[in-house]
C-alpha cells in the first residue's frame, strides 16, 4: 500500500476549487441537498473536507503540523465515504481519499491511532469479528435445511454484521441464491472479518493480516467467486485487498447476482408489495466499489501518468443493479433522492466513526433521512448492514428501512 | 500567529464558539496555495477564521477589527480567493450566509447571500424557467463573489457581463456601517442598481471598481433572464462520463474555422448584428481539449494528434438556444449565411459533437471547468480586459510578443492561440483572456503567473491597450485611461485606509 509521501502530487496540485465539497453540476437538483461532504456540511471550516485533510496531510508529512489536541479527532471524524474523492476525480487526476487513508495510517504509525479503533482491532484479532463475540457462533444464523455445494467454487461471505446482528440479511440472501439456482457454499468456521474497519482507520498491518488470512482460506477452499450481501465487505475485497494480496477472485454483490438472474429469467419476483421506496447507495457498493489496480508509475510534467494509471473515479460502481431490482418488484415504486449514485450522502456509518463519534453519525443519518423523506417515499432501501444499523436506529413508522434482500425474498 | 485571547473571546461572543477557530490544524486549510496562485504559497495563514451567520455579525466583526486594528479578508469558496498576506489577519468565511432570500419571478431578480453557490442557485432558477449570467468557476463557486469580483463568462453574447446584472447591494462598509446601494436603499425593493441621486455601485463593481475587496458585501440582487432549457438539469450517466443533453431541435452548438483573425472577427460582429446565438465566442482551444477529456493522459492523446491546432486557432463557437424548432431553423440559416460570407467551414465533427452529448462542457454551469487545473495545476490568465470586438482582436494579434518566450523555454504548454474573445450584448463590447498552463510540481518549471502577467502588461502599455484590472495591473495603464488607477487608490484611501 502507498504511504503518505506517495500522494505528494495530490497535496501540491490541489487548487482549492471546492469540488470535493459540492454536488457535481450535471446532477444538481436543489439548493438544499447540494453539499456532498458530511464533515464540511456539519462543521463548516474547510479543514473539515477533502481539501482540508490533504492540506493537513501535507503539513504532517513535512513536520510542520504537530499532533495537538483536536487534530486526531478531526482526522477521524471523516467518514471516508469518498464523496470528495469521486467528485474531485470528475475534474482532476488526484487521489483525495487514498491520501486521507494514508494520513490515518501515518497517524497509527506515529502512535496516534484512537483507542476505540484499537479495541476493535483487538476484537478482530481475538474473535475474528468486530463485535468481540464468540467465533463459534458466527454461523448460528445458518438455516439447518439449506443445501450447500461443498465442491462449489462460489462462496457466500456473510460478513460480521449479517452473521451476528442482522442474520435475516444472510438468510434472505441464501433464499435468493437458492431460488436463482446457484450452487454455492459458505466458508463455515473459516470465515473471518474482512477487515474493512482496519483498512479505513489506518491500521494497515492488522488489515494486511486479515487480508492474507482470508485469501489463504479462499485459495484453500478453491473459491473463484465470492458473493457478499455487505457493501463494506464488497468494497473492501475489491478496493482494499488488491493493495496487499493477489486478489484474483471475482467478487459479486448480491444485487449483481439478482440482476443477472432476473435478466436471464432464472429468478422471478411475483408477490406484490405496495411501497414507494428510495434507494440509498452505500459508499462501498457505489462510488468506492471499483476494483483497485496497483499502479507503480511516474507522474511526469503536466500531470501525465506513465504508464497510464487505471483510475477509480466511481464511474462503474454498482448503481443500476439495485435500482433495476427494485423496479422489478411488483408494486414497488422507486423515487430518487437528490444526492444519489456517486453523489450519495453517507449514512454516517463509515470510517470507524460510529465507534468514536456516535453523535456525528446520528447527525449524518438524520440529514439523509430528511432527504429521503423529501422524496415522498415511505421506505428507505439499501444493501449494506452497516447502513441498516444507522437507518434502523433512527427511522420510524413514517419512514421504514429495508435491506434489498428482504424485499426480494418477500417477492419470490 | 494567534489572536490575543481577549480579542478571540470578543469574536467568539459575536459568532459563537462553534464558528470561530484559531487552531493550527484548522488554519492549515487556509495557508496552502494552489500551484497557480502566485504569491499565495508564501501566505502565513490567517490568525483565525470566523464563520459569521448574518449581516449583523459581519458588522460587529468589522467594528471590532477597526477598534483593535486587525486586518481581515472575506472568502467563500477558496478558489481564487482572497489571500492572507500579513501575519495577524483574519478570514471571514461567509459560507454560513447561504440563503436565497428571494426569487422574484415577476420582476426577474434573485436576492442572495454570499454563501450561495452556483450549484444551489442554478437549479432553483431552472425550475422557474429563469437563468443568470453564470461565471465559469465550477459548481462550488460563490455567485455573489462572481458578481462583485469577476465579470465575464461564456454566454454574454446573448446576455451581458455580470456587472450589468448586479442590482441592489447590501454592503457592510469598512467602518462597519451598512450601506444599501440602489433601490433597496429607499426600501423600494431590490430591483434597481441605482437609487435617487448619484449611484454608488461603481464603488463595488463598475467596470473594474474595487470588486468588493473592501468592506464586505452581504447581500446582492442579480438580474435574471428567461432560461430556454429544461426545468431540471438533464444529467445522465456517472462521473466523469456524464451526458447533459438538451433538445437538439432548440439547442445546438456549431463550431466554425476561419482563415485568420480578421474573418473570424468579422463573422463574430455579423452574428451580433443579426442578433442570433445565445453564445458566440472564440474559445480557448487547449482549454476546449482539457474540458472535454477526462485525464491529463487523454488530453495529450487528443492534443498531440494536432487536430485542435489544425481546426481551432481561429474558430468560432456558436450556441443557438431557441424557443422553437422554427426559430432554430431561422437562426441556422442566418448563421450559415454569415459563415459562408467570411469563408468559414465546420470544424471536424468529433469536436462539435461533444456538445450534443454534453452541453455543460461550456454552456450551462460548466461543471468541468477545473479540468484546466489537471495539467499540473498551474494556470495563468493574462490580458483579461474588455473593449470593442475589433480592439480585442488587435490585442490578440500581440499575444505572440510575450507568450512565445515562455513556450520556447517549455515553461507553459505550447498553445499560443489559447485565448478567448467573448462578445457581450450582441457585440457592443467584448472580453479577451489568454490562458496558459504550467506545472510547478516539476523541477525546472517555475511559477510563471506573475512573469506572464508582467510581460502581458508591458505589451499592453506598448500598444496602448487597456486589458488589466487595477489589482492585477500596473500603474502604467493609468494615463491611458483617465488615470483610473489614481481614482481607485483615492477611493481605497477614503473608504478603507487601514485594511
Amino acid at each position: 500500500m502507498e504511504s503518505l509521501k506517495d500522494f505528494l502530487y495530490t497535496m501540491t496540485s490541489c487548487n482549492h476549487c471546492g469540488q470535493c465539497k459540492w454536488l457535481l453540476g450535471p446532477k444538481m437538483r436543489s439548493w438544499k441537498y447540494s453539499e456532498v461532504c458530511p464533515i464540511h456540511l456539519r462543521y463548516g471550516f474547510d479543514a473539515y473536507s477533502g481539501q482540508g485533510l490533504i492540506n493537513i496531510a501535507q503539513e504532517i508529512l513535512e513536520g510542520r503540523l504537530k499532533y495537538e489536541g483536536g487534530l486526531i479527532e478531526l482526522i477521524y471524524t471523516c467518514l471516508t465515504c469518498g464523496a470528495c474523492d469521486v467528485n474531485c476525480k470528475s475534474i482532476r487526476d488526484m487521489e483525495v481519499l487514498d491520501t486521507i487513508l494514508a494520513l490515518r495510517a501515518k497517524c497509527v504509525e506515529d502512535g496516534q491511532g484512537l483507542l476505540q479503533h484499537k479495541e476493535i482491532a483487538g476484537k478482530i484479532d481475538q474473535t475474528h469479528n468486530i463485535y468481540g463475540k464468540s467465533h463459534d457462533k458466527r454461523f448460528d444464523w445458518m438455516p439447518k435445511k439449506n443445501k450447500l455445494s461443498a465442491d462449489s467454487s462460489v462462496a457466500y461471505f456473510a460478513g460480521c454484521a449479517a452473521a451476528y446482528k442482522y442474520p435475516e440479511i444472510a438468510v434472505n440472501t441464501l433464499k435468493i441464491l437458492d431460488a436463482s439456482g446457484i450452487d454455492y457454499k459458505v466458508l463455515g468456521s473459516e470465515e473471518y472479518c474482512c477487515g474493512t474497519v482496519l483498512w479505513r482507520t489506518g491500521q494497515t498491518e492488522a488489515f494486511r493480516k486479515a487480508a492474507e488470512q482470508n485469501m489463504a482460506v479462499f485459495k484453500k477452499q478453491g473459491i473463484k467467486t465470492l458473493i457478499t450481501s455487505c457493501a463494506e465487505c464488497y468494497g473492501t475485497f475489491r478496493g482494499g485487498y488488491p493493495r496487499f494480496v493477489d486478489m484474483d477472485i471475482e467478487v459479486l454483490h448480491i444485487t449483481e447476482v439478482i440482476q443477472k438472474a432476473l435478466t436471464e429469467s432464472k429468478l422471478k419476483l411475483i408477490k406484490k408489495q405496495n411501497l414507494t421506496v428510495t434507494y440509498h447507495d452505500p459508499c462501498l457498493l457505489g462510488r468506492l466499489s471499483e476494483k483497485y489496480v496497483p499502479w507503480n508509475g511516474e507522474i511526469q510534467a503536466y500531470g501525465v501518468h506513465v504508464p497510464p494509471k487505471p483510475w477509480r473515479r466511481g464511474t462503474n460502481g454498482v448503481y443500476e443493479a439495485p435500482r433495476e431490482i427494485l423496479k422489478s418488484i411488483p408494486g414497488v415504486k422507486l423515487v430518487e433522492m437528490p444526492r444519489n449514485a456517486e453523489n450519495s450522502f453517507c449514512c454516517g456509518g463509515g470510517g470507524g466513526v460510529p465507534a468514536v463519534f456516535p453523535e456525528f453519525t446520528k447527525w449524518a443519518v438524520m440529514e439523509r433521512l430528511d432527504e429521503a423523506a423529501g422524496t415522498g417515499a415511505t421506505a428507505v432501501v439499501s444493501a449494506c448492514p452497516f447502513c441498516q444499523e444507522n437507518f434502523k436506529k433512527t427511522s420510524n413508522e413514517v419512514l421504514k428501512y429495508f435491506d434489498i434482500t428482504e424485499l426480494v425474498a418477500k417477492s419470490l | 500567529m494567534s489572536l490575543p485571547s481577549d480579542i478571540y473571546s470578543a469574536f467568539e461572543d459575536i459568532v459563537g464558539p462553534e464558528n470561530i477557530s484559531d487552531k493550527d490544524y484548522v488554519m492549515a486549510a487556509y495557508r496552502h496555495a494552489g500551484p497557480g496562485a502566485g504569491g499565495r504559497e508564501k501566505s502565513p495563514g490567517p490568525a483565525a477564521v470566523l464563520l459569521p451567520g448574518s449581516t449583523e455579525e459581519v458588522q460587529a466583526i468589522i467594528k471590532l477589527c477597526n477598534r483593535r486594528n486587525i486586518k481581515y479578508a472575506a472568502l467563500v469558496s477558496l478558489f481564487a480567493a482572497g489571500r492572507i498576506l500579513q501575519p495577524g489577519m483574519i478570514f471571514l468565511n461567509l459560507q454560513r450566509m447561504n440563503r436565497i432570500l428571494e426569487i422574484n419571478e415577476t420582476d426577474r431578480y434573485a436576492v442572495i447571500e454570499p454563501g450561495v453557490r452556483h450549484v444551489q442557485l442554478k437549479p432553483e432558477l431552472m425550475k422557474r424557467g429563469l437563468n443568470y449570467p453564470t461565471a465559469s468557476v465550477g459548481p462550488g463557486g460563490s455567485v455573489l463573489a462572481n458578481f462583485i469580483a469577476s465579470g465575464d463568462h461564456h454566454m454574454q453574447h446573448g446576455a451581458s457581463r455580470v456587472n450589468r446584472y448586479l442590482l441592489s447591494v447590501e454592503w457592510v462598509m469598512p467602518n462597519g456601517e451598512v450601506l444599501k446601494v440602489g433601490s433597496i436603499g429607499n426600501n423600494a425593493g431590490w430591483f434597481c442598481p441605482d437609487g435617487p441621486g448619484p449611484s454608488l455601485r461603481g464603488l463595488i463593481k463598475g467596470w473594474n471598481g474595487w470588486s468588493g475587496s473592501f468592506g464586505i458585501v452581504t447581500k446582492v440582487a442579480i438580474g435574471l433572464d428567461v432560461f430556454r432549457g429544461p426545468k431540471i438539469m438533464p444529467g445522465e450517466g456517472h462521473s466523469p462520463d456524464f451526458t447533459v443533453r438538451f433538445p437538439l431541435d432548440r439547442h445546438k452548438v456549431h463550431i466554425f474555422k476561419f482563415p485568420g483573425y480578421d474573418k473570424l472577427r468579422d463573422a463574430m460582429i455579423e452574428m451580433g448584428k443579426a442578433e442570433i446565438g445565445f453564445a458566440v465566442l472564440k474559445f480557448f482551444y487547449a482549454t476546449e481539449c482539457a474540458l472535454t477529456t477526462t485525464s491529463a493522459n487523454e488530453f495529450f492523446e487528443v492534443w498531440n494528434s494536432g487536430l485542435y491546432q489544425r481546426d481551432l486557432p481561429f474558430a468560432l463557437w456558436v450556441y443557438l438556444a431557441t424557443y422553437s424548432p422554427e426559430e432554430m431553423q431561422y437562426e441556422e440559416r442566418v448563421m450559415w449565411d454569415i459563415v459562408k460570407e467570411f469563408d468559414g467551414q465546420a470544424v471536424d465533427e468529433s469536436i462539435r459533437k461533444k456538445y450534443d452529448d454534453n452541453l455543460d462542457h461550456m454552456f450551462v454551469i460548466v461543471s468541468n471547468l477545473q479540468r484546466v487545473l489537471r495539467l499540473g495545476g498551474g494556470w495563468a490568465g493574462t490580458k483579461l480586459g474588455g473593449d470593442s470586438i475589433s480592439q480585442m482582436f488587435e490585442v490578440a494579434k500581440t499575444i505572440p510578443e510575450y507568450i512565445n518566450e515562455f513556450i520556447e523555454k517549455k515553461w507553459i504548454i505550447d498553445a499560443p492561440y489559447n485565448y478567448q474573445v467573448v462578445p457581450m450584448e450582441y457585440g457592443h463590447m467584448a472580453h479577451i483572456e489568454m490562458l496558459s498552463f504550467f506545472d510547478v510540481t516539476q523541477p525546472g518549471h517555475p511559477n510563471v503567473m506573475m512573469p506572464l502577467m508582467q510581460r502581458s502588461a508591458e505589451t499592453d502599455v506598448k500598444h496602448g491597450f487597456h486589458t488589466a484590472t487595477p489589482m492585477a495591473g500596473n500603474p502604467a495603464h493609468g494615463p491611458l485611461y483617465s488615470n483610473f488607477n489614481l481614482w481607485v487608490e483615492k477611493i481605497k484611501k477614503a473608504f478603507a485606509p487601514m485594511n
